[in-house]
C-alpha cells in the first residue's frame, strides 16, 4: 500500500505522522534509515538517559543460542550526491545485524545494505571478517538477503525458523549490535500494537508492522526479534528518545514470508498496489444515498490512479464491499486469519501478476470485478531510491533534474510550486503531462548564465515550442538545438533564452572548472520512460 | 539591500532642533485603541479584545495621522493630550490598509486647539537625518536621530505590490506607545514608522510622498486608494532575453503576465512586450527610472506614489521589435476583485454552516490565522492556491469555497476529519462563491445534499431534513450565533 500525500480523508492521519517526523525538531523514526547511523560509527552517541529496562509481564522463555544464528554486518556505502550528481557521492560506513535462515542466507534490513559498495559479515566466536554480497534487496519493505561466498561460513551456523504474529502483551526479545558495546545485545519488551505503518526506508510504502516496547537502537537494525525460539520479526525503525519513548517497530513474518516468496523466481518484483484512494463509509446519510443497507459494510472509492491496475475497472463513487470474499467493514477493515486488518492487507500478500476479486456497488447495482495487479510507476518519485545513480542533464552550466523525494531533500526547498508538484504528482495526475517534472535545480556560474539565477527552481514546460515530458526529450532537444533555445517554464515567468553556440563554447570550460565528469545521466531509473512509451506494466 | 553611505555625504543640518527652536506644544497626541479582530476559525464570533496605545501626528484641519494597523478592527478610538491627559473620542475618517495609513478626527473639534500642526516635507533623500518623535510618560518629547540609508520600493505589511519606503538606521528606544512614530525633519513630518528591527536597528518608514498621496485623496470626498495596473514584469538584464524580445537597445522590462480585467489588459498590454518608458521616464534594463530626487528607483513608483486612480499613463513599449504606445487608465484594485482577497479588515468573514460543516471562502486573511509563519504552517494546498491565484484562476470572477472544518454532530458522523477541501459542486451546481453554495443547498436531490470536492473523498452526502432538524441543537451546542453570514 502506498502512502498518499495529504489527500482528503487520510490528511489528518498523515499530517500527524508527518508532524512527528518533520515538525518536531527530533529526528524521524529511529533514523536507522542510512547504515551510517546504525552503529557506533555515529560520531557522538545520542544524549539519552540510561533508564531501567522495562520489567516484562511474563519472564521470557529462552530462545536458545541465538549467537549461532546472528551476524554482525558492516556495510560501506556510497550515497549519491543529488546536488552534484556526476560525483560518486559520500562514503558512509554502518553496522547492522542479520540472521541466518535456511538455504545459507542471511536476512537483514534493506537499509543496512542499500547503496553498498562493500560488505563484511562477522559471527560470534570467529575473529574473521567475511566479505559478503547482497542477493536480493526489497527497498519497499526494508528487507534484504545477503550471502557469504566463503566456504564453511554457514557450517555450525543455525538457521532460524519463523513464527507467526505474536499476541499483544506477549514478551519478545530483540538481538543485535546496538550502541553501547561491541558484542551482541539482547533487550526484551512486549508486543504493543499491530498496525499498518509507514516504512521510512522508502518513505512511501506502508505495510503491516508490529510495535514493541523492547529498546531498539541504531545497530539493532536487521536483527531478529524472537519469541519461543522463533523469529517473529526484524527490528527496523522506531522513534528517537526525544519524540516518543519505547516505541520501536519490527517487520512481521507475513512481510518476511512474502519477500521470500517473491524472490523464489529469482527476482524481486516489488509490491503491487490497487492504486486507489478511498474513504470510510460511516455516515448514515451517505450510506443511504449510495443505496447501502445498514450492515456496516463498504468503503467509497475516491480516486483511481490512471497509471494503476484499477484504471478502467474501478471508478470514483464505487463502493467496495468485499475483497477475495472477505467482507470489508465500513472502517476499511477485513478479518484475516482471525485478526482485523485494513483490507489492503489482502493485496499486500499478493504478487505482481496475481489477481484480486472485488465485489462492488456501482450506482446501487452490485458487480464483481477482477483486477490484475502490478506496481504503478508514478509512486517511485515520492519515495527514496537506492542503488541508482541520479538522472540529470547539464547544459550551459544549468543542471536539470527530475523531481523526486531524494532531490527535494537534497535541496531542502520550500518552493511552493515544487512541493505542490511533488505532493500532487499522482492525485492531480501531473505524471500524465510531465512523467518527469524537470527542475532547473542548480546553476554552475559561468559568463553564459550570469543572468539566469532567477530561473532556479523553475519547472521546464517547453523547449522551442515543443512540450518536454521526460529528461530524455530534454536531452534530445539540447542535442538538436537550433541556434537559439527558448525554454518556457511552468508559470508566469519569462522564457529562458540560450544561444547554442555560446553554450558549446562554454562546455569544456564549465566541465573543467567544476570537475564535471559526465554531462548527463539518463540511464538509471527508467520508470518515467515506461510511461512515456504508453505502457502501464 | 542597504546602500552604504559614503563619507562624501556631508552631515546636513541636525534633525533635532535646539531647545530654543522647539515648538511649545509638540504636535503629537496619544491614541488609545481598543478593538477586536474576527475569528476565522469560529467565523461567527470575534476574538478577545485588544488595546493599543500609540501616538498620532497632528495635521492641519484638525486631523490626526496614524498607521492603519493601529486602528484596524477597532471598537473605540480615543485621543489623549500629551501633557494634560485630557481625552476625547475619535472617528476613523479614512483608512488605507495597503498604504498602512489612517486619518482620525476628534469628536470635539476644539480638542486639538493650541497645537501647531505638522507640515509635511517630501524632500528627504539618502543621507538626510530624521528624528523619531516619541513621548516620555510625562508628555515630554523623546527624540532620536537616525540616518536615511536607502530610499526604495518595498512591500508593506499588506503585501499588494510595493511602495516607496525610507530605510533609516536609528537606535530607537522602547516606549509603551511606540506604535505610530512620526519621523521629523526640521519640525516637518517626513515619514511614519512602518516597522523596526531592534537587532539591526533599521527602521522602515512610510515616506512623505505616500502620505501626501493619501492626504490628497482623503481631501476629495471619494477615497479610492492607490492605483494598480495589473501586470507583472521581469528585468531585461539578460541580453539573450532582450534579443529574443526584439529589443535592440539595453533598456526596458519584459512583461510576464497581464491579469484579466485590469487596466493593463484593457489598454492592450501583452505578455512579451518590453516596456521602455512610462510617461516621460525611460526605464532601464533593471526596471529603474531616474528620479530627480532619489536617482535610480523602480518604475512602479511612477504608478503608485506619483499616480492616482483615474490617471491616464502613457506606456512606451516595443512589441516584436516595433515601438508602440499604450495608454493605461489606472484604477484601484478592490479586494473583491481577487479570487483570494489579500486582506479583509474591519469586516466580518463570510461563512455558511451546514449540519456541522463550516464553509468559508479562501482568503489570505483566513490563511494568516495560522500566525506569522502562515506561509509554512497553513494548509499548503490553500497557500498554493492563494499564491498562484492569477495563474490558476485566470478569469478571476470567482471565489474558492472551502470546507474549512467539521463540528461533530449527528448529521456529520464519519466526516469529522474532513478539513480544507475545496468545493466543486453542491447538488450538481457549480460553486463559485458562498452565495452559490447557499442557493444550491436549498435544492436537495431526493432529500440529499450532495457536495463534490476537488480533493478526496470527492463526494459527501447529507440528509437535508436531518440537517435542518439538527440546526437549533448545533447552534446551541457550539454557541453559533448565526448559521450563516453572507453580507
Amino acid at each position: 500500500m502506498k502512502r498518499i500525500f495529504l489527500s482528503g480523508y487520510a490528511a489528518l492521519f498523515f499530517a500527524s505522522l508527518a508532524y512527528a517526523q518533520e515538525g518536531t525538531p527530533a529526528p524521524p523514526p529511529m533514523e536507522p534509515q542510512g547504515p551510517q547511523r546504525t552503529g557506533p560509527w555515529k560520531s557522538s552517541p545520542p544524549a539519552q538517559e540510561v533508564v531501567p529496562v522495562p520489567v516484562p509481564i511474563a519472564p521470557p522463555k529462552p530462545n536458545g543460542p541465538v549467537q549461532k544464528s546472528l551476524v554482525r554486518i558492516t556495510a560501506t556505502s556510497v550515497d549519491p550526491d543529488y546536488k552534484a550528481p556526476w560525483n560518486a557521492g559520500s562514503l558512509q560506513r554502518g553496522v547492522g545485524a542479520g540472521f541466518v535462515i535456511n538455504g545459507n542466507r542471511i536476512m537483514t534490513n534493506a537499509h543496512v545494505v542499500a547503496n553498498n559498495r562493500y560488505i563484511t559479515v562477522e559471527r560470534d566466536g570467529d575473529p574473521n571478517k567475511y566479505p559478503a554480497q547482497v542477493q536480493f534487496i526489497a527497498n519497499d519493505c526494508d528487507l534484504a538477503l545477503v550471502t557469504v561466498p566463503a566456504k564453511d561460513f554457514f557450517k555450525n551456523m543455525v538457521p532460524l525458523k519463523f513464527g507467526g504474529i505474536p499476541a499483544l502483551e506477549s514478551t519478545v526479545s530483540a538481538y543485535g549490535y546496538p550502541i553501547g558495546g561491541e558484542r551482541m545485545s539482547v533487550t526484551t519488551g512486549i508486543v504493543s500494537r499491530v498496525d499498518f505503518q509507514l516504512y521510512t526506508h522508502s518513505s512511501v510504502d506502508q505495510h503491516l508492522a508490529i510495535q514493541i516496547s523492547a529498546q531498539i537502537n541504531p545497530g539493532n537494525s536487521g536483527g531478529p526479534v524472537m519469541q519461543d525460539g522463533k523469529v517473529v520479526g526484524v527490528a527496523f525503525q522506531g522513534y528517537s528518545g526525544d519524540v516518543a519513548q519505547g516505541v520501536a517497530y519490527m517487520i512481521p513474518t507475513p512481510v518476511m514470508n512474502r519477500f521470500l516468496k517473491d524472490i523464489s523466481n529469482g527476482q524481486y518484483d516489488e509490491y503491487p498496489d490497487l492504486a486507489i484512494t478511498y474513504a470510510k463509509l460511516q455516515n448514515p446519510a451517505q450510506r443511504k444515498y449510495l443505496g447501502l443497507v445498514d450492515d456496516d459494510r463498504g468503503v467509497l472509492v475516491s480516486s483511481v490512479v490512471a497509471a494503476g491496475p484499477s484504471d478502467g475497472i474501478l471508478k470514483s463513487g464505487d463502493v467496495l464491499l468485499s475483497i477475495d470474499g472477505h467482507p470489508i467493514a465500513s472502517d476499511s477493515n477485513v478479518e484475516l486469519d482471525g485478526e482485523r486488518a485494513q483490507f489492503e492487507e489482502v493485496v499486500e500478500r499478493k504478487f505482481k501478476g496475481d489477481s484480486v476479486k472485488l465485489d462492488i456497488l456501482r450506482d446501487k447495482q452490485p458487480m464483481t470485478v477482477t483486477i490484475k495487479l502490478f506496481k504503478p510507476w508514478p509512486y517511485s518519485i515520492q519515495g527514496h531510491t537506492y542503488d541508482v545513480r541520479p538522472r540529470y542533464v547539464l547544459y550551459g552550466g544549468l543542471l536539470f533534474q527530475p523531481l523526486s523525494l531524494d532531490m527535494l531533500e537534497a535541496y531542502r526547498t520550500s518552493d511552493l510550486r515544487l512541493r505542490h508538484f511533488f505532493e500532487y504528482f499522482i492525485l492531480e495526475q501531473i505524471y500524465l503531462v510531465h512523467p518527469d517534472v524537470i527542475v532547473l535545480s542548480n546553476i554552475l556560474p559561468d559568463p553564459i548564465n550570469s543572468y539566469l539565477t532567477p530561473y532556479k527552481g523553475a519547472i521546464v514546460d517547453e523547449v522551442n515550442g515543443k512540450k518536454i515530458r521526460t529528461l530524455d526529450e530534454l536531452s534530445q532537444a539540447f542535442a538538436q538545438a537550433p541556434e537559439r533555445l527558448v525554454i518556457r517554464m511552468i508559470g508566469d515567468g519569462p522564457p529562458l533564452v540560450l544561444d547554442r553556440n555560446k553554450v558549446e563554447t562554454a562546455r569544456e570550460r564549465i566541465k573543467t572548472r567544476y570537475n564535471v565528469l559526465k554531462e548527463q545521466n539518463l540511464e538509471e531509473r527508467p520508470a518515467s520512460r515506461i510511461a512515456a512509451a504508453g505502457e502501464k506494466n | 539591500m542597504l546602500v552604504a553611505v559614503s563619507g562624501a555625504l556631508a552631515r546636513k543640518e541636525p534633525a533635532i532642533p535646539t531647545t530654543a527652536a522647539r515648538p511649545k506644544q509638540v504636535a503629537l497626541v496619544r491614541v488609545n485603541v481598543t478593538g477586536q479582530g474576527y475569528d476565522y476559525f469560529r467565523p461567527w464570533q470575534k476574538k478577545a479584545p485588544f488595546s493599543k496605545r500609540a501616538l498620532g501626528a497632528v495635521l492641519p484641519k484638525g486631523r490626526v495621522l496614524v498607521t492603519a494597523d493601529l486602528v484596524t478592527n477597532q471598537n473605540y478610538v480615543e485621543l489623549e493630550r500629551a501633557e494634560s491627559g485630557e481625552k476625547t473620542a475619535a472617528n476613523v475618517r479614512v483608512i488605507d490598509y495597503e498604504a498602512n495609513l489612517a486619518l482620525l478626527e476628534p469628536a470635539e473639534k476644539s480638542f486639538l486647539d493650541g497645537i501647531t500642526p505638522l507640515e509635511i516635507t517630501s524632500d528627504t533623500v539618502v543621507g538626510d537625518r530624521l528624528a523619531a518623535w516619541q513621548l516620555e510618560p510625562t508628555g515630554a518629547l523623546l527624540a532620536t536621530e537616525g540616518l536615511v540609508t536607502t530610499v526604495q520600493m518595498m512591500p508593506y505589511p499588506i503585501d499588494v505590490g510595493q511602495f516607496l519606503t525610507y530605510r533609516v538606521s536609528i537606535p530607537m528606544q522602547y516606549r509603551e506607545n511606540s506604535y505610530t512614530v512620526p519621523l521629523v525633519k526640521n519640525n516637518k513630518l517626513a515619514g511614519l514608522l512602518l516597522r523596526y528591527d531592534s537587532r539591526s536597528q533599521l527602521l522602515d518608514a512610510i515616506p512623505a510622498p505616500v502620505i501626501t498621496h493619501f492626504l490628497r485623496e482623503a481631501d476629495s470626498q471619494n477615497y479610492r486608494g492607490f492605483p494598480s495596473a495589473g501586470f507583472s514584469f521581469f528585468p531585461t538584464r539578460d541580453p539573450a532575453l532582450r534579443q529574443f524580445a526584439g529589443e535592440k537597445g539595453k533598456r526596458g522590462v519584459y512583461i510576464t503576465n497581464v491579469e484579466a480585467g485590469t487596466p493593463a489588459t484593457r489598454a492592450g498590454l501583452k505578455v512579451g512586450d518590453i516596456v521602455t518608458a512610462v510617461g516621460n521616464h525611460d526605464i532601464d534594463e533593471n526596471g529603474n527610472y531616474t528620479d530627480p530626487l532619489y536617482g535610480k528607483i523602480e518604475f512602479t513608483n511612477l504608478l503608485t506614489a506619483h499616480a492616482y486612480a483615474g490617471d491616464v499613463v502613457p506606456f512606451h513599449l516595443e512589441r516584436d521589435g516595433k515601438p508602440m504606445q499604450l495608454n493605461l487608465t489606472l484604477e484601484h484594485r478592490d479586494t473583491k476583485n481577487y479570487v483570494s482577497p489579500p486582506y479583509n479588515l474591519d469586516e466580518p468573514p463570510r461563512y455558511y454552516v451546514l449540519g456541522g460543516m463550516i464553509f468559508q471562502e479562501l482568503s489570505r486573511q483566513y490563511l494568516k490565522e495560522w500566525g506569522p509563519n502562515w506561509q509554512r504552517e497553513a494548509p499548503q494546498r490553500l497557500v498554493y492556491m492563494d499564491h498562484f491565484q492569477s495563474e490558476l484562476f485566470p478569469d478571476r470572477n470567482r471565489r474558492v469555497v472551502i470546507l474549512s472544518q467539521v463540528l461533530p454532530a449527528n448529521s456529520t458522523i464519519g466526516y469529522d476529519d474532513l478539513a480544507y477541501l475545496t468545493v466543486k459542486t453542491v447538488n450538481g451546481k457549480e460553486i463559485k462563491s458562498l452565495d452559490d453554495l447557499a442557493e444550491a443547498v436549498k435544492q436537495p436531490v431526493a432529500g440529499f445534499i450532495k457536495i463534490e470536492t476537488e480533493e478526496d473523498p470527492k463526494q459527501i452526502e447529507l440528509d437535508a431534513s436531518q440537517v435542518a432538524a439538527e440546526a437549533p441543537a448545533l447552534q446551541e451546542n457550539y454557541g453559533i450565533s448565526s448559521l450563516q453570514r453572507l453580507q
